[in-house]
Protein backbone atom coordinates (compact mmCIF):
# COMPACT_ATOMS: atom_id res chain seq x y z
CA UNK A 1 0.00 0.00 0.00
CA UNK A 2 1.20 3.45 -0.88
CA UNK A 3 0.29 4.83 2.56
CA UNK A 4 2.63 2.36 4.26
CA UNK A 5 5.68 4.13 2.89
CA UNK A 6 7.62 5.74 5.71
CA UNK A 7 10.78 7.74 5.67
CA UNK A 8 13.70 5.97 7.24
CA UNK A 9 13.16 2.33 8.10
CA UNK A 10 12.24 2.09 11.75
CA UNK A 11 12.28 -1.47 13.07
CA UNK A 12 9.71 -1.67 15.86
CA UNK A 13 10.90 -3.76 18.79
CA UNK A 14 11.84 -3.36 22.45
CA UNK A 15 15.55 -3.04 23.15
CA UNK A 16 18.05 -1.06 25.17
CA UNK A 17 19.24 0.66 22.01
CA UNK A 18 15.67 1.63 21.07
CA UNK A 19 15.17 3.20 24.48
CA UNK A 20 18.40 5.20 24.43
CA UNK A 21 18.10 8.95 24.20
CA UNK A 22 18.22 9.95 20.51
CA UNK A 23 20.97 12.46 21.28
CA UNK A 24 23.21 9.67 22.55
CA UNK A 25 22.51 7.61 19.46
CA UNK A 26 23.25 10.48 17.08
CA UNK A 27 26.50 11.42 18.83
CA UNK A 28 27.47 7.76 19.16
CA UNK A 29 26.87 7.04 15.49
CA UNK A 30 28.83 10.11 14.51
CA UNK A 31 31.81 9.10 16.70
CA UNK A 32 31.68 5.57 15.32
CA UNK A 33 31.60 6.82 11.74
CA UNK A 34 34.52 9.16 12.28
CA UNK A 35 36.46 6.45 14.07
CA UNK A 36 36.26 4.26 10.95
CA UNK A 37 38.34 6.81 9.09
CA UNK A 38 41.14 6.94 11.64
CA UNK A 39 42.88 3.74 10.58
CA UNK A 40 44.29 2.24 7.38
CA UNK A 41 45.08 -1.21 8.78
CA UNK A 42 43.24 -4.47 9.43
CA UNK A 43 43.90 -4.07 13.11
CA UNK A 44 41.32 -1.31 13.56
CA UNK A 45 38.60 -3.75 12.63
CA UNK A 46 39.47 -5.85 15.64
CA UNK A 47 37.85 -3.03 17.60
CA UNK A 48 35.23 -1.77 15.12
CA UNK A 49 33.62 -5.07 14.16
CA UNK A 50 33.11 -6.35 17.72
CA UNK A 51 31.73 -2.94 18.75
CA UNK A 52 29.27 -2.93 15.87
CA UNK A 53 28.28 -6.55 16.56
CA UNK A 54 27.74 -5.74 20.24
CA UNK A 55 25.45 -2.80 19.47
CA UNK A 56 23.55 -4.76 16.83
CA UNK A 57 23.03 -7.66 19.24
CA UNK A 58 21.70 -5.31 21.90
CA UNK A 59 19.37 -3.59 19.40
CA UNK A 60 17.68 -6.92 18.50
CA UNK A 61 17.47 -5.78 14.88
CA UNK A 62 18.11 -8.72 12.52
CA UNK A 63 21.45 -8.43 10.67
CA UNK A 64 19.64 -8.83 7.33
CA UNK A 65 17.80 -5.53 7.96
CA UNK A 66 21.02 -3.56 8.28
CA UNK A 67 22.39 -5.20 5.13
CA UNK A 68 19.39 -3.91 3.15
CA UNK A 69 20.91 -0.46 3.49
CA UNK A 70 23.80 -1.60 1.31
CA UNK A 71 21.67 -2.14 -1.77
CA UNK A 72 21.81 1.43 -3.12
CA UNK A 73 25.60 1.63 -2.74
CA UNK A 74 26.31 -1.83 -4.09
CA UNK A 75 27.56 -0.55 -7.47
CA UNK A 76 29.81 1.98 -5.77
CA UNK A 77 31.17 -0.75 -3.54
CA UNK A 78 32.08 -2.96 -6.51
CA UNK A 79 33.57 -0.03 -8.39
CA UNK A 80 35.86 1.10 -5.56
CA UNK A 81 36.88 -2.50 -4.91
CA UNK A 82 37.87 -3.04 -8.53
CA UNK A 83 39.71 0.26 -8.77
CA UNK A 84 41.68 -0.43 -5.60
CA UNK A 85 42.44 -4.01 -6.53
CA UNK A 86 43.82 -3.33 -10.00
CA UNK A 87 45.28 0.15 -9.76
CA UNK A 88 47.49 -0.02 -6.68
CA UNK A 89 51.24 -0.27 -7.09
CA UNK A 90 53.31 -2.74 -5.04
CA UNK A 91 54.33 -6.37 -4.86
CA UNK A 92 52.76 -8.20 -7.76
CA UNK A 93 50.81 -11.40 -7.08
CA UNK A 94 49.14 -12.03 -10.41
CA UNK A 95 49.80 -10.51 -13.82
CA UNK A 96 47.38 -11.22 -16.65
CA UNK A 97 48.26 -9.07 -19.62
CA UNK A 98 47.65 -5.49 -18.53
CA UNK A 99 45.74 -6.57 -15.39
CA UNK A 100 47.99 -6.47 -12.36
CA UNK A 101 46.98 -7.49 -8.84
CA UNK A 102 49.24 -6.47 -5.97
CA UNK A 103 49.33 -7.33 -2.27
CA UNK A 104 48.88 -3.69 -1.41
CA UNK A 105 45.90 -3.49 -3.75
CA UNK A 106 44.27 -6.52 -2.17
CA UNK A 107 44.79 -5.12 1.31
CA UNK A 108 43.46 -1.73 0.35
CA UNK A 109 40.40 -3.23 -1.30
CA UNK A 110 39.52 -5.15 1.83
CA UNK A 111 40.17 -2.22 4.18
CA UNK A 112 38.21 0.28 2.12
CA UNK A 113 35.22 -1.91 1.30
CA UNK A 114 34.95 -3.06 4.91
CA UNK A 115 35.01 0.58 5.97
CA UNK A 116 32.23 1.45 3.54
CA UNK A 117 30.12 -1.50 4.65
CA UNK A 118 30.54 -0.78 8.35
CA UNK A 119 29.81 2.89 7.74
CA UNK A 120 26.49 2.22 6.06
CA UNK A 121 25.21 -0.62 8.19
CA UNK A 122 26.31 1.34 11.27
CA UNK A 123 24.29 4.36 10.22
CA UNK A 124 21.31 2.17 9.44
CA UNK A 125 21.30 0.92 13.05
CA UNK A 126 20.57 4.54 14.04
CA UNK A 127 17.59 4.88 11.72
CA UNK A 128 16.35 1.36 12.45
CA UNK A 129 16.18 1.99 16.18
CA UNK A 130 15.06 5.64 16.25
CA UNK A 131 11.73 7.01 15.02
CA UNK A 132 11.92 10.04 12.71
CA UNK A 133 10.27 12.08 15.48
CA UNK A 134 12.93 11.15 18.00
CA UNK A 135 15.58 11.96 15.42
CA UNK A 136 14.25 15.47 14.81
CA UNK A 137 13.84 15.97 18.54
CA UNK A 138 17.41 14.85 19.15
CA UNK A 139 18.78 17.04 16.38
CA UNK A 140 16.86 20.04 17.71
CA UNK A 141 18.49 19.61 21.11
CA UNK A 142 21.95 18.93 19.75
CA UNK A 143 21.89 22.00 17.54
CA UNK A 144 20.24 24.26 20.10
CA UNK A 145 23.53 26.04 20.96
CA UNK A 146 23.32 27.48 17.43
CA UNK A 147 20.29 29.52 18.59
CA UNK A 148 22.83 31.89 20.12
CA UNK A 149 24.02 32.83 16.64
CA UNK A 150 20.37 33.21 15.46
CA UNK A 151 20.03 29.94 13.61
CA UNK A 152 16.29 29.11 13.77
CA UNK A 153 16.89 25.61 15.16
CA UNK A 154 13.39 25.09 16.54
CA UNK A 155 11.77 26.25 13.34
CA UNK A 156 13.92 23.96 11.20
CA UNK A 157 13.08 21.00 13.43
CA UNK A 158 9.37 21.91 13.27
CA UNK A 159 9.59 22.05 9.47
CA UNK A 160 11.27 18.66 9.38
CA UNK A 161 8.60 17.10 11.53
CA UNK A 162 5.79 18.67 9.49
CA UNK A 163 7.44 17.44 6.31
CA UNK A 164 7.53 13.94 7.79
CA UNK A 165 3.86 14.20 8.67
CA UNK A 166 2.83 15.31 5.17
CA UNK A 167 4.98 12.97 3.08
CA UNK A 168 2.51 10.05 3.26
CA UNK A 169 -0.41 12.42 2.59
CA UNK A 170 1.28 13.86 -0.49
CA UNK A 171 2.25 10.40 -1.73
CA UNK A 172 -1.37 9.34 -1.45
CA UNK A 173 -2.43 12.47 -3.28
CA UNK A 174 0.09 11.79 -6.07
CA UNK A 175 -1.50 8.37 -6.52
CA UNK A 176 -4.93 9.95 -6.71
CA UNK A 177 -3.86 12.58 -9.25
CA UNK A 178 -2.12 9.93 -11.37
CA UNK A 179 -5.31 7.90 -11.47
CA UNK A 180 -7.36 10.96 -12.35
CA UNK A 181 -4.97 11.90 -15.17
CA UNK A 182 -4.82 8.31 -16.43
CA UNK A 183 -8.60 8.29 -16.56
CA UNK A 184 -8.37 11.37 -18.78
CA UNK A 185 -5.99 9.60 -21.14
CA UNK A 186 -2.59 10.57 -19.74
CA UNK A 187 0.21 8.09 -20.33
CA UNK A 188 3.06 7.72 -17.83
CA UNK A 189 4.40 4.35 -18.93
CA UNK A 190 5.57 4.60 -22.54
CA UNK A 191 7.68 6.88 -24.71
CA UNK A 192 11.23 8.20 -24.46
CA UNK A 193 12.66 9.45 -21.16
CA UNK A 194 12.11 13.06 -22.22
CA UNK A 195 8.51 12.32 -23.18
CA UNK A 196 7.89 10.62 -19.83
CA UNK A 197 9.34 13.54 -17.92
CA UNK A 198 7.08 15.88 -19.89
CA UNK A 199 4.11 13.69 -19.04
CA UNK A 200 4.83 14.16 -15.35
CA UNK A 201 3.84 17.84 -15.45
CA UNK A 202 0.09 17.13 -15.20
CA UNK A 203 0.91 15.37 -11.92
CA UNK A 204 3.26 17.88 -10.39
CA UNK A 205 1.27 21.02 -11.05
CA UNK A 206 -1.94 19.92 -9.24
CA UNK A 207 0.21 18.36 -6.51
CA UNK A 208 2.05 21.62 -6.03
CA UNK A 209 -1.15 23.67 -5.95
CA UNK A 210 -2.66 21.35 -3.39
CA UNK A 211 0.49 21.41 -1.25
CA UNK A 212 0.35 25.21 -1.14
CA UNK A 213 -3.31 25.04 -0.10
CA UNK A 214 -2.53 22.56 2.62
CA UNK A 215 0.30 24.74 3.88
CA UNK A 216 -2.10 27.69 4.17
CA UNK A 217 -4.65 25.61 6.06
CA UNK A 218 -2.01 24.21 8.37
CA UNK A 219 -0.65 27.67 9.12
CA UNK A 220 -4.16 28.78 10.15
CA UNK A 221 -4.60 25.68 12.28
CA UNK A 222 -1.25 26.25 14.00
CA UNK A 223 -2.10 29.90 14.62
CA UNK A 224 -5.47 28.88 16.04
CA UNK A 225 -3.70 26.56 18.46
CA UNK A 226 -1.55 29.38 19.80
CA UNK A 227 1.69 28.46 18.01
CA UNK A 228 4.12 31.34 18.29
CA UNK A 229 7.54 29.83 17.66
CA UNK A 230 9.75 27.93 20.03
CA UNK A 231 9.87 30.48 22.86
CA UNK A 232 8.10 29.32 26.01
CA UNK A 233 7.09 25.98 24.55
CA UNK A 234 6.95 22.92 26.74
CA UNK A 235 7.00 19.28 25.64
CA UNK A 236 4.78 16.30 26.34
CA UNK A 237 7.74 13.94 26.20
CA UNK A 238 10.87 15.94 26.93
CA UNK A 239 14.24 14.25 26.44
CA UNK A 240 16.08 13.29 29.64
CA UNK A 241 19.38 11.56 30.05
CA UNK A 242 19.20 8.49 32.27
CA UNK A 243 21.70 6.01 33.69
CA UNK A 244 21.28 4.01 30.52
CA UNK A 245 22.59 6.90 28.47
CA UNK A 246 25.65 7.40 30.67
CA UNK A 247 26.37 3.67 30.33
CA UNK A 248 26.13 4.04 26.55
CA UNK A 249 28.66 6.87 26.58
CA UNK A 250 30.94 4.72 28.73
CA UNK A 251 30.73 1.84 26.21
CA UNK A 252 31.53 4.28 23.41
CA UNK A 253 34.57 5.49 25.32
CA UNK A 254 35.71 1.89 25.86
CA UNK A 255 35.44 1.30 22.15
CA UNK A 256 37.51 4.37 21.30
CA UNK A 257 40.17 3.34 23.83
CA UNK A 258 40.24 -0.18 22.45
CA UNK A 259 40.63 1.22 18.97
CA UNK A 260 43.53 3.39 20.09
CA UNK A 261 45.42 0.50 21.69
CA UNK A 262 44.75 -1.92 18.89
CA UNK A 263 46.11 0.58 16.38
CA UNK A 264 49.13 1.22 18.51
CA UNK A 265 50.17 -2.34 19.32
CA UNK A 266 49.04 -4.39 16.31
CA UNK A 267 50.91 -3.29 13.21
CA UNK A 268 48.89 -4.98 10.43
CA UNK B 1 -23.63 37.07 32.86
CA UNK B 2 -20.74 37.94 30.57
CA UNK B 3 -21.28 36.88 26.97
CA UNK B 4 -18.72 34.46 25.54
CA UNK B 5 -19.04 35.99 22.06
CA UNK B 6 -20.19 39.50 21.34
CA UNK B 7 -20.13 40.78 17.79
CA UNK B 8 -21.08 44.38 17.09
CA UNK B 9 -21.64 45.67 13.55
CA UNK B 10 -19.00 43.39 12.11
CA UNK B 11 -18.01 44.12 8.52
CA UNK B 12 -15.33 42.23 6.66
CA UNK B 13 -14.24 43.29 3.22
CA UNK B 14 -11.55 41.89 1.01
CA UNK B 15 -10.28 43.00 -2.33
CA UNK B 16 -10.52 40.72 -5.33
CA UNK B 17 -7.60 41.40 -7.65
CA UNK B 18 -7.31 40.84 -11.38
CA UNK B 19 -4.29 39.20 -13.03
CA UNK B 20 -2.27 42.44 -12.93
CA UNK B 21 -2.80 42.80 -9.20
CA UNK B 22 -5.15 45.77 -9.41
CA UNK B 23 -8.19 45.78 -7.19
CA UNK B 24 -11.04 44.60 -9.39
CA UNK B 25 -13.78 44.80 -6.79
CA UNK B 26 -14.32 44.99 -3.06
CA UNK B 27 -16.23 42.02 -1.70
CA UNK B 28 -18.20 42.34 1.51
CA UNK B 29 -17.94 38.83 2.94
CA UNK B 30 -19.53 39.78 6.25
CA UNK B 31 -21.96 42.68 6.38
CA UNK B 32 -23.05 44.39 9.62
CA UNK B 33 -23.45 41.27 11.70
CA UNK B 34 -24.58 41.61 15.31
CA UNK B 35 -24.76 38.59 17.53
CA UNK B 36 -24.29 37.51 21.12
CA UNK B 37 -23.67 34.05 22.45
CA UNK B 38 -24.20 33.00 26.07
CA UNK B 39 -21.60 30.78 27.76
CA UNK B 40 -22.55 27.11 27.55
CA UNK B 41 -24.85 27.56 24.58
CA UNK B 42 -25.00 25.35 21.51
CA UNK B 43 -25.26 27.72 18.58
CA UNK B 44 -25.38 26.94 14.88
CA UNK B 45 -24.52 29.23 11.99
CA UNK B 46 -26.18 28.05 8.81
CA UNK B 47 -25.44 29.23 5.34
CA UNK B 48 -24.74 28.08 1.80
CA UNK B 49 -21.31 28.32 0.17
CA UNK B 50 -20.15 31.91 -0.02
CA UNK B 51 -22.59 33.16 2.60
CA UNK B 52 -19.72 34.45 4.74
CA UNK B 53 -20.08 31.94 7.53
CA UNK B 54 -16.46 30.80 7.42
CA UNK B 55 -15.21 34.37 7.31
CA UNK B 56 -17.29 35.03 10.39
CA UNK B 57 -15.76 31.97 12.09
CA UNK B 58 -12.23 33.17 11.42
CA UNK B 59 -13.05 36.41 13.25
CA UNK B 60 -13.93 34.48 16.38
CA UNK B 61 -10.39 33.13 16.56
CA UNK B 62 -8.64 36.37 15.58
CA UNK B 63 -7.41 34.78 12.36
CA UNK B 64 -9.08 37.70 10.58
CA UNK B 65 -9.47 41.27 11.79
CA UNK B 66 -12.68 43.27 11.33
CA UNK B 67 -12.79 45.91 8.62
CA UNK B 68 -15.43 47.66 10.75
CA UNK B 69 -17.07 46.84 14.07
CA UNK B 70 -15.75 44.81 16.98
CA UNK B 71 -15.55 41.18 18.05
CA UNK B 72 -15.30 40.46 21.78
CA UNK B 73 -14.42 36.95 22.93
CA UNK B 74 -15.06 36.50 26.66
CA UNK B 75 -14.89 40.29 26.92
CA UNK B 76 -11.56 40.60 25.07
CA UNK B 77 -11.30 42.54 21.83
CA UNK B 78 -9.78 40.45 19.01
CA UNK B 79 -7.87 43.49 17.78
CA UNK B 80 -5.87 43.64 21.00
CA UNK B 81 -2.59 41.94 20.03
CA UNK B 82 -1.65 41.41 23.68
CA UNK B 83 -4.72 39.26 24.28
CA UNK B 84 -4.22 37.23 21.10
CA UNK B 85 -3.10 33.98 22.74
CA UNK B 86 -5.74 34.35 25.40
CA UNK B 87 -8.47 34.70 22.78
CA UNK B 88 -7.22 31.74 20.78
CA UNK B 89 -7.03 29.71 23.94
CA UNK B 90 -10.62 30.64 24.87
CA UNK B 91 -12.10 29.90 21.47
CA UNK B 92 -10.61 26.81 19.86
CA UNK B 93 -11.28 26.07 16.23
CA UNK B 94 -11.78 22.83 14.30
CA UNK B 95 -11.28 23.27 10.56
CA UNK B 96 -12.83 21.60 7.56
CA UNK B 97 -9.98 19.45 6.27
CA UNK B 98 -9.04 16.79 8.84
CA UNK B 99 -5.55 16.22 7.40
CA UNK B 100 -4.49 19.83 7.20
CA UNK B 101 -4.89 20.65 10.87
CA UNK B 102 -2.90 17.85 12.47
CA UNK B 103 0.63 18.97 13.19
CA UNK B 104 2.38 16.11 14.98
CA UNK B 105 3.16 12.57 13.87
CA UNK B 106 1.58 10.85 16.88
CA UNK B 107 -2.02 11.41 18.04
CA UNK B 108 -1.16 12.22 21.67
CA UNK B 109 1.57 14.64 20.63
CA UNK B 110 -0.85 16.44 18.36
CA UNK B 111 -3.33 16.79 21.21
CA UNK B 112 -0.51 18.23 23.30
CA UNK B 113 0.44 20.78 20.62
CA UNK B 114 -1.87 23.57 21.85
CA UNK B 115 -1.00 23.37 25.55
CA UNK B 116 2.69 22.97 24.65
CA UNK B 117 2.49 26.30 22.87
CA UNK B 118 0.89 27.81 25.94
CA UNK B 119 3.78 26.57 28.06
CA UNK B 120 1.83 24.15 30.24
CA UNK B 121 4.36 22.21 32.36
CA UNK B 122 5.04 18.60 31.30
CA UNK B 123 3.53 17.03 34.45
CA UNK B 124 0.19 18.73 33.82
CA UNK B 125 0.34 18.08 30.08
CA UNK B 126 0.07 14.33 30.52
CA UNK B 127 -3.14 14.59 32.52
CA UNK B 128 -4.65 17.06 30.08
CA UNK B 129 -3.86 14.88 27.08
CA UNK B 130 -5.18 11.82 28.88
CA UNK B 131 -8.45 13.51 29.89
CA UNK B 132 -9.01 15.09 26.48
CA UNK B 133 -8.48 11.84 24.59
CA UNK B 134 -10.84 10.05 26.99
CA UNK B 135 -13.48 12.74 26.45
CA UNK B 136 -13.58 12.14 22.69
CA UNK B 137 -13.12 8.38 23.05
CA UNK B 138 -9.76 8.21 21.31
CA UNK B 139 -7.60 7.06 24.21
CA UNK B 140 -6.89 3.68 22.61
CA UNK B 141 -5.48 5.38 19.50
CA UNK B 142 -3.13 7.73 21.35
CA UNK B 143 0.12 6.15 20.10
CA UNK B 144 -1.00 5.84 16.49
CA UNK B 145 0.05 7.93 13.54
CA UNK B 146 -2.74 10.38 12.58
CA UNK B 147 -2.55 8.93 9.06
CA UNK B 148 -4.01 5.70 10.42
CA UNK B 149 -7.16 7.39 11.77
CA UNK B 150 -10.47 7.73 9.94
CA UNK B 151 -11.77 11.19 9.05
CA UNK B 152 -14.13 11.24 12.03
CA UNK B 153 -11.34 10.16 14.37
CA UNK B 154 -9.05 12.88 13.01
CA UNK B 155 -11.68 15.52 13.69
CA UNK B 156 -12.20 14.16 17.20
CA UNK B 157 -8.44 14.31 17.70
CA UNK B 158 -8.61 17.98 16.68
CA UNK B 159 -11.40 18.51 19.23
CA UNK B 160 -9.25 16.81 21.88
CA UNK B 161 -6.46 19.22 20.97
CA UNK B 162 -8.77 22.11 21.82
CA UNK B 163 -10.02 20.51 25.03
CA UNK B 164 -6.39 20.11 26.10
CA UNK B 165 -6.05 23.92 25.93
CA UNK B 166 -9.02 24.08 28.34
CA UNK B 167 -10.96 26.21 25.87
CA UNK B 168 -14.36 27.53 26.92
CA UNK B 169 -15.67 27.54 23.40
CA UNK B 170 -15.27 25.25 20.38
CA UNK B 171 -15.90 26.57 16.88
CA UNK B 172 -16.48 23.90 14.25
CA UNK B 173 -15.90 25.53 10.88
CA UNK B 174 -17.64 23.05 8.56
CA UNK B 175 -15.75 20.37 10.42
CA UNK B 176 -18.13 17.67 9.24
CA UNK B 177 -18.24 18.64 5.56
CA UNK B 178 -15.55 16.19 4.43
CA UNK B 179 -16.70 13.26 6.56
CA UNK B 180 -18.81 10.21 5.81
CA UNK B 181 -22.16 9.91 7.65
CA UNK B 182 -20.64 7.74 10.41
CA UNK B 183 -17.78 10.15 11.04
CA UNK B 184 -20.18 13.10 10.99
CA UNK B 185 -22.36 11.46 13.61
CA UNK B 186 -19.37 10.70 15.84
CA UNK B 187 -18.11 14.27 15.71
CA UNK B 188 -21.55 15.77 16.41
CA UNK B 189 -22.10 13.31 19.25
CA UNK B 190 -18.74 14.25 20.76
CA UNK B 191 -19.41 18.00 20.71
CA UNK B 192 -22.96 17.54 21.95
CA UNK B 193 -21.70 15.60 24.96
CA UNK B 194 -19.07 18.22 25.68
CA UNK B 195 -21.75 20.88 25.53
CA UNK B 196 -24.17 19.03 27.81
CA UNK B 197 -21.66 17.63 30.30
CA UNK B 198 -18.77 20.10 30.39
CA UNK B 199 -20.85 23.18 29.49
CA UNK B 200 -18.48 24.11 26.71
CA UNK B 201 -19.92 26.63 24.29
CA UNK B 202 -20.24 25.10 20.82
CA UNK B 203 -20.51 27.16 17.65
CA UNK B 204 -21.33 24.83 14.80
CA UNK B 205 -20.87 26.27 11.34
CA UNK B 206 -22.43 24.17 8.62
CA UNK B 207 -24.69 23.96 5.62
CA UNK B 208 -26.33 20.69 6.71
CA UNK B 209 -29.66 21.47 8.33
CA UNK B 210 -29.87 17.99 9.91
CA UNK B 211 -26.93 18.91 12.13
CA UNK B 212 -28.54 21.91 13.77
CA UNK B 213 -31.63 20.23 15.24
CA UNK B 214 -30.03 20.06 18.69
CA UNK B 215 -28.92 23.70 18.68
CA UNK B 216 -30.25 26.21 21.22
CA UNK B 217 -30.11 28.95 18.66
CA UNK B 218 -29.53 29.18 14.92
CA UNK B 219 -28.27 32.09 12.87
CA UNK B 220 -28.88 31.85 9.12
CA UNK B 221 -26.52 33.78 6.88
CA UNK B 222 -27.00 34.96 3.32
CA UNK B 223 -24.52 37.10 1.40
CA UNK B 224 -22.70 38.12 4.55
CA UNK B 225 -25.78 39.10 6.55
CA UNK B 226 -27.65 37.30 9.29
CA UNK B 227 -31.13 37.08 7.77
CA UNK B 228 -32.82 34.83 10.28
CA UNK B 229 -32.25 33.72 13.82
CA UNK B 230 -34.14 31.71 16.39
CA UNK B 231 -34.67 28.23 17.74
CA UNK B 232 -34.57 25.31 15.28
CA UNK B 233 -38.38 25.19 15.35
CA UNK B 234 -38.69 28.86 14.49
CA UNK B 235 -36.09 28.62 11.75
CA UNK B 236 -37.47 25.44 10.17
CA UNK B 237 -40.88 26.99 9.71
CA UNK B 238 -39.45 29.63 7.35
CA UNK B 239 -39.20 27.38 4.34
CA UNK B 240 -39.23 30.04 1.60
CA UNK B 241 -36.54 32.14 3.24
CA UNK B 242 -34.33 29.09 3.83
CA UNK B 243 -34.67 28.06 0.21
CA UNK B 244 -33.74 31.57 -0.86
CA UNK B 245 -30.59 31.13 1.22
CA UNK B 246 -29.75 27.97 -0.70
CA UNK B 247 -30.52 25.63 2.18
CA UNK B 248 -32.65 22.48 2.14
CA UNK B 249 -34.89 21.45 5.02
CA UNK B 250 -34.26 18.11 6.75
CA UNK B 251 -36.31 15.18 5.43
CA UNK B 252 -38.93 15.25 8.21
CA UNK B 253 -39.74 18.91 7.67
CA UNK B 254 -39.75 18.48 3.90
CA UNK B 255 -42.27 15.63 4.12
CA UNK B 256 -44.43 17.70 6.47
CA UNK B 257 -44.42 20.57 3.97
CA UNK B 258 -45.30 18.16 1.17
CA UNK B 259 -48.22 16.77 3.14
CA UNK B 260 -49.43 20.24 3.96
CA UNK B 261 -49.39 21.19 0.28
CA UNK B 262 -51.52 18.12 -0.39
CA UNK B 263 -54.09 19.48 1.99
CA UNK B 264 -53.23 17.70 5.24
CA UNK B 265 -53.23 20.05 8.22
CA UNK B 266 -49.91 19.04 9.82
CA UNK B 267 -47.45 21.19 11.73
CA UNK B 268 -44.46 21.99 9.52
CA UNK B 269 -41.97 22.79 12.26
CA UNK B 270 -41.20 19.15 13.05
CA UNK B 271 -37.55 18.49 13.78
CA UNK B 272 -37.25 14.73 13.42
CA UNK B 273 -38.95 11.76 11.79
CA UNK B 274 -40.12 10.66 15.23
CA UNK B 275 -41.85 13.98 15.80
CA UNK B 276 -43.43 13.80 12.37
CA UNK B 277 -44.76 10.34 13.16
CA UNK B 278 -46.24 11.55 16.43
CA UNK B 279 -47.79 14.51 14.68
CA UNK B 280 -49.36 12.27 12.05
CA UNK B 281 -50.63 9.87 14.70
CA UNK B 282 -52.08 12.84 16.52
CA UNK B 283 -54.19 13.88 13.58
CA UNK B 284 -55.41 10.36 12.89
CA UNK B 285 -52.97 9.19 10.24
CA UNK B 286 -51.28 5.93 11.15
CA UNK B 287 -48.82 3.54 9.52
CA UNK B 288 -51.76 1.85 7.79
CA UNK B 289 -52.16 4.68 5.29
CA UNK B 290 -53.89 7.98 4.86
Amino acid sequence: MIRDITIGQYYRTESVIHRLDPRVKIVGTLCYMISLFTFQSFAGYLAAIPFFAFVLLLSRVPFSYTVKGLKPVFVMLILTSVLNLFWTEGTVIVRLGFVVVTWEGLKRMIVISLRLILLIIGASVLTLTTTPNQLTDGLEHLFSPLKKVHVPVHEIAMMMSIALRFIPILIEETGRIMKAQTARGADFETGSVLRRIKNMFPIFIPLFVSAVHRAGDLADAMDARCYHGGAGRTKLHPLHYTGRDSAAFFVLLLYLLLLYFVKRYIPY
Amino acid sequence: MKKIVEIKNLVHEYARRDSEGNVAEIVRAVDSVNLEIEPGAFVAVLGANGSGKSTLAKHLNALLMPTEGTVLIDGKNTEDREKLLDIRKTAGMVFQNPDNQIVANVVEEDVAFGPENLGVPTEKLEKRVHDSLKAVDLFEERKKSPNRLSGGQKQRAAIAGILAMRSKCIILDEATAMLDPVGRKQVLQAVLELNREEHITVILITHFMEEVIEADQIFVMKQGEVVLSGTPRQVFSRKELLEECGLTLPDAARIAWGLKLKGLSVRTDVLSMQELEEELNGIGVSHGGV
